[in-house]
């Protein structure tokens, strides 16, 4: 009987799993088809070939410029991430760690800012960085990716609350200053946030298709970013002759952001619950 | 070290002059075409430019950006769009009103003169020609397949649609969009244009007092839509469709000419738009007459020699080649003549469509209202509204001011 | 703190009284700083560094003084143009003429609307920033002034003791004490490089917020305040900048919204809209918590096996992009997709038909194109999204439960059902509850999912809401986007964004105060 309630509880694991996964395999399956389109008649491809691969990483079509994409969303990426991690933890740590007069009154401010919603502000910013002259470029949308991210500080600064008081007293007592214990005390205990903060700025420019939107409309293609080049082939017009490459495009974009995924996700689950500090 | 300051100072201004004189003679211009297959073409274009031009120096970068959608880009930056664009004449109205588009300042008589009198027509606004005409069969018409359509049959929907049903196939039109859905209506003699503000429309669709009424029109497009023959498709769907062969005819245009003869061979066909029933008579549809419009952009740096680079673009060479290399109605008349141009199907049963066809002048708030309107038609009226009512909320909705 | 505790009432009135007794007194105190102040705290005025110099600290006068002078050069050159057409927002109108012989347009000197209005914002924050600035400078200055004073007093005293001490022959030791006690009264004045010091130490927070709160007022504090300024503009389409020019038009806007006629329809659309996105934000929030936990306690229970496997497979699902997931969704179930493929082959739609769940003029189930299948799809969509994401965080907390509490609570014979319901469902519930109110206000704003699923795909059938742009499906935020992308009505689309704004504001602060949460962090530390 034991046997038996086992086996149906894996058999009803695994159709669930299978179930959320229909659309992924769709994903794969039909990025190895022979057809361009969207294959309406039979769920698997009856023609397999790489060639949607090919044309993505090697042909020089306009419309899909793989690699330059890939390059110009990872080198925004690896500069988000460093101006974003550093300001969020800047910011996690003063929130958390300092007592000063405005705090209470910034915490609130800033989660009054967040509840706006961010599109609004879309064609302000973009107007602000046409008169700096760095629309359609990557250090503009690096500049609007990393600028406000200090407002999302509340998952850091939660982990820093956990780390107790008596760390930092003790190392005020022996004379060191607050950026020392920041440095030398705090930070080091934090492995887990840090890994979670960086990862999940660094996912963030691959994702985004709004702002990216806007603030790249030169037209020309090598100046987008993985997910407005991919975004624009599944438009009504062009989706007849583009889908197998859009499905190409996403298995290979996936892969590495699953991967990182996966890593950031053991140390989110410790960050949103409050810590770790005693492993 | 006197000596070595002067020499210095000498060769920097030498620098300096030679980098002003250089950066004076370079002029950089960025062109969008609408497709990633105009490339081609328009490389070919910029080399026979520059050897018109030897004595300047140019640096023509190329992007893509769609013709239908060249306004929506345009419109949210004007100053950073492109020198020179294509676009779908339904647009002008807006990229004039928004003062994107630079009036044609030089070698007007030419332009005018040399294409086709719809297109000037369709590039002008209160009496400025604001772009150069491009291609001529931005326009739609019917696709069908020999093998199931004698040419009697095309002359008339029902008999399509029944020959279509059938056969267990069907006939193709997007009728719940704004663009399709004109010719039922302007064609049963209803109109629908822009004021003379160039902004808001006048439409009266909801008529009661015309010989052929506004509902009349509207049961006639409910009867279609439920026939079993008559599929309401869009673009992509009707490529499928004739791909896998369960389309046998449709209403379609010139971009996708080469999908339907490739799928259907020999028996590839075109002609005009056949008649449909509408108060007990037969009614010819009319329909939209398109054309493709080379703009400049009027906040352009090098305003001047974009306007040449546009009507370099659209004269009668490039129009020619643009032609051999994607099939593309001239808007060139001397272009227009030649014997290849003639023999494409499809420019052939444009012209025949031409007496039925008026120039695309709409105001935005035309698109929302008809679509609507369209789906709530083709999904059968299941909330079994007053054709009436529906037509009222559509013709409110389309002549609203535009904000 | 006693204000936490208080009703809701009482608790505003305070916030409210105490804000505008510290602005009087921050003024008051600027008077008794001039009227107190001596001859260098008033030049202070007109030159920002003239304390510090009096007081030795070289460096920070002539920082300040520089500071002072590259405002006062840069402002009437770069910003007061703007600044002083902001009440007008332009009144001059581009005009080109084409020069043949140049090949180039002659354009006039034209206003530029939207410039205007953000860099006379700017403008006018500068001008706040400045004088708020000046103020402080003075208390500072003012501050040093009695320092110093205090010191040389001091320092006489001292003089005195020691006279005294000297002429009367006293005790050393005596004296040394009494000097001791008088020197320690003394305030040291920093030098430059006290200043520096105390940046990384007593006054690190300014360090540390200095460049991320640079970016969070170019980067969203600026385009915010501009944009709502624009909700009082009639910046729409006919009024494009730069050809054009817009100007202010009060509430104007706002009644607009609120308006319900046959041509102008906003009012109509504005309450389904709202009610769409509010059914939505909750059905949302609770589908995916509800079955996130389930999810998470059905493979976290002993009995599962291979729960790092099952894990990891659900989260491939969240970890493709979502706009990849979702665009291939919506082809997915496309009105001709595979989906309808399939389902028409096997039967399904028949069936359906005959149940009467699909009406019969269709031939294909319209998973996304009619309003309610639509809706419906939507929110199950979103399951699919985010019940992975809700199930890692329900591990984490569920793997954070005591112990022993489910231990004592079998042991005394509680079976599974109802140790959820006493205890596991609190705890998480407890943990949980601020996430679950920020995912309501986020998914109030949950642009992905409605756009990416239904652009392009969706038309809608309701002719009222179309003569305004909206849809069935749209949330607030997607019917904004659409204004501003496809129809450039952007004063419509601030004014919802305000109104967004104000709805997530309120209801946050209702869930907040019913929540009555204490000051955590000292709880943990």
């Amino acid at each position: 009987m034991k046997l038996f309630r086992l086996t149906i509880r894996h058999l009803v694991l695994a159709f669930l799993v299978l179930f959320w996964l229909i659309p992924i395999i769709w994903l794969v399956a039909t990025s190895f088809s022979a057809d361009t389109g969207p294959n309406i008649r039979s769920f698997f491809p009856t023609e397999l070939s790489l060639n949607n691969y090919r044309t993505l990483l090697f042909g020089m079509d306009d419309v899909a410029r793989f690699p330059s994409w890939f390059r110009n969303t990872f080198i925004i990426a690896t500069f988000t991430c460093i101006i974003s991690s550093l300001f969020v933890l800047m910011v996690a740590y003063a929130m958390s760690c300092m007592r000063f007069k405005a705090r209470k009154g910034l915490i609130t401010f800033a989660s009054t800012l967040s509840l706006f919603p961010g599109f609004l502000a879309m064609i302000a910013v973009y107007f602000i960085m046409k008169s700096i002259g760095l629309t359609n470029s990557n250090i503009g949308l690096i500049l609007v990716y990393s600028g406000s991210s200090g407002l999302g500080y509340l998952i850091a600064k939660g982990f820093f609350d956990t780390v107790p008081s008596s760390m930092r007293e003790a190392a005020y007592i022996e004379g060191a200053s607050e950026f020392k214990v920041f440095v030398k005390i705090v930070l080091p205990l934090s492995k887990p946030i840090i890994v979670y903060t960086v990862i999940a700025a660094f996912l963030m420019p691959w994702m985004d298709f709004i702002f990216a939107n806007i603030m790249l409309n030169s037209g020309l293609s090598e100046n987008k970013t993985v997910a407005i080049g991919l975004y624009a082939m599944v438009d009504k017009v062009r989706i007849n002759s583009y889908f197998g490459q859009f499905c190409a495009g996403g298995v290979l974009v996936s892969i590495p952001i699953s991967i990182l995924f996966i890593i950031m996700q053991k140390f989110y689950v410790e960050g949103i619950t409050g810590g770790s500090v005693k492993g | 070290m006197k000596k070595i300051l002067a020499v210095f100072l000498a060769v920097s201004m030498l620098l300096g002059l030679t980098v002003t004189a250089l950066a004076e003679d370079t002029v950089a211009l960025l062109v969008w075409v609408g497709d990633d297959a105009d490339q081609a073409w328009i490389n070919g274009v910029i080399d026979n430019f520059k050897a018109a031009n030897p004595t300047t120096t140019f640096d023509i970068k190329v992007g893509i950006q769609s013709e239908s959608t060249a306004k929506a880009t345009v419109l949210t930056d004007i100053t950073a769009a492109a020198d020179v664009f294509t676009f779908a004449d339904d647009q002008l109205g807006e990229l004039v009103n928004a003062g994107a588009l630079q009036p044609v300042s030089l070698n007007v008589e030419d332009v005018i003169a040399r294409n086709v009198g719809g297109s000037v027509a369709a590039s002008t606004v209160d009496g400025t020609l604001y772009a150069y005409p491009a291609t001529a069969d931005n326009g739609y018409f019917m696709f069908y397949n020999k093998e199931y359509f004698t040419e009697e049959d095309v002359m008339s929907m029902d008999a399509m649609l029944a020959k279509a049903a059938a056969a267990g196939k069907k006939v193709s039109m997007e009728m719940s969009g704004g663009w399709y859905m004109y010719s039922s209506f302007a064609g049963a003699g209803l109109t629908m244009r822009l004021l003379p503000d160039g902004v808001n429309n006048e439409c009266n669709w909801n008529a009661t007092d015309t010989p052929i009424k506004g509902v009349d029109v509207a049961q006639a497009m409910l009867d279609i839509a439920g026939n079993s023959g008559f599929v309401n498709q869009g673009d992509g769907e009707f490529v499928t469709g004739v791909k896998d062969g369960t389309v046998i005819a449709g209403i379609n245009g010139v971009w996708n000419a080469n999908t339907a003869s490739e799928a259907w061979g020999d028996n590839y066909a075109a002609t005009k738009l056949p008649t449909y029933t509408a108060a007990g008579q037969q009614v010819q549809m009319a329909s939209f007459a398109g054309y493709k419009l080379v703009g400049v952009n009027a906040y352009s740096a090098n305003v001047g020699w974009a306007m040449i680079f546009a009507d370099f673009m659209t004269n009668e060479q490039s129009q020619v080649s643009r032609f051999a290399l994607r099939g593309q109605g001239p808007s060139n008349i001397a272009a227009g003549e030649s014997p290849e141009v003639q023999a494409s199907p499809a420019i052939v049963a444009l012209a025949e469509q031409n007496p039925y066809a008026t120039t695309q002048r709409v105001g935005g708030n035309y698109w929302g209202p008809a679509a609507s309107f369209g789906a709530i038609i083709y999904g059968g009226n299941a909330d079994g509204t007053d054709l009436q009512t529906l037509l009222d909320n559509m013709v409110a909705g389309i002549t609203a001011p535009v904000q | 703190m006693q204000s936490q505790q208080t009703t809701p009432n009482h608790g505003k009135k305070h916030a409210i009284v105490r804000v505008g007794q510290a602005l009087i007194s921050f003024f008051a105190q600027f008077f008794r700083d001039l009227r107190d102040g001596d001859l260098w705290v008033r030049l202070s005025l007109v030159v920002f560094g003239a304390g510090y110099f009096r007081r030795g600290q070289i460096v920070k006068g002539i920082l300040v003084t520089a500071l002072q002078a590259f405002v006062f050069i840069f402002y009437p050159i770069a910003l007061w143009p703007y600044v002083s057409k902001f009440g007008t927002l332009g009144t001059v109108k581009r005009a080109a003429v084409f020069n043949p012989v140049t090949l180039k347009n002659e354009v006039n000197d034209f206003d530029h609307s939207f410039m205007i209005l953000l860099f006379g914002l700017v403008g006018i924050l500068v001008i706040a920033a400045v004088v708020l600035f000046w103020i402080k400078n003075i208390h500072a200055v003012r501050g040093l002034q009695i320092t110093d004073e205090n010191n040389r007093k001091i320092l006489q005293e001292m003089e005195k003791l020691e006279q005294l001490a000297r002429q009367n022959g006293a005790d050393a030791q005596e004296l040394h004490r009494k000097m001791q006690v008088l020197k320690a009264n003394t305030k040291r004045i920093n030098r430059f490089s006290d200043d520096i010091c105390n940046l990384f130490n007593r006054k690190f927070h300014i360090t540390l917020l200095t460049l991320p709160s640079l970016g969070v007022m170019l980067f969203t504090i600026l385009p915010l305040l501009v944009m709502i300024c624009v909700a009082f503009t009639n910046y729409d389409q006919t009024h494009m900048v730069p050809t054009n020019l817009f100007t202010w038009v009060g509430l104007n806007n706002f009644k607009t919204l609120f308006t319900q006629s046959q041509t102008i329809t906003f009012g109509y659309s504005f309450g389904r809209v709202l009610s769409w996105t509010l059914i939505w934000a909750f059905f949302a929030t609770f589908t995916n918590f509800i079955f996130g936990i389930l999810l998470a306690m059905f493979i976290n229970n002993r009995k599962t096996h291979w729960k790092r496997m099952w894990r990891t497979l659900f989260i491939i699902t969240i970890a493709v992009p979502q706009f990849v997931s979702l665009l291939l969704v919506r082809n997915f179930f496309a009105n001709t997709g595979i989906v309808n493929t399939i389902f028409a082959s096997v039967g399904i739609t028949d069936f359906l038909k005959q149940i009467g769940l699909l009406s019969q003029s269709y031939a294909y189930i319209p998973f996304l194109t009619d309003p309610v299948w639509a809706k419906v799809m939507i929110i199950l969509i979103n399951m699919w999204i985010g019940i992975p994401y809700m199930m890692l965080i329900a591990t984490g907390i569920l793997m954070n439960i005591p112990s022993d509490i489910l231990e004592s609570a079998r042991i005394d014979g509680a079976n599974a059902f109802q140790s959820f319901r006493k205890i596991t469902m609190p705890y998480i519930l407890f943990v949980t509850a601020p996430y679950l109110v920020t995912s309501i206000t986020a998914n109030i704003n949950n642009f992905n999912v409605i756009y990416l699923l239904t652009n392009d795909v969706f038309v809608t059938k309701d002719q009222l809401l179309a003569n305004s742009n909206a849809q069935e499906v749209d949330l607030l935020v997607t019917w904004l986007y659409r204004l501003t992308q496809n129809y450039y009505n952007y004063k419509m689309a601030s004014v919802i964004g305000i109104v967004i704004f104000i709805i997530s504001a309120v209801f946050t602060v209702l869930a907040f105060r019913i929540l009555i949460r204490g000051d955590r962090e000292e709880r943990f530390q």
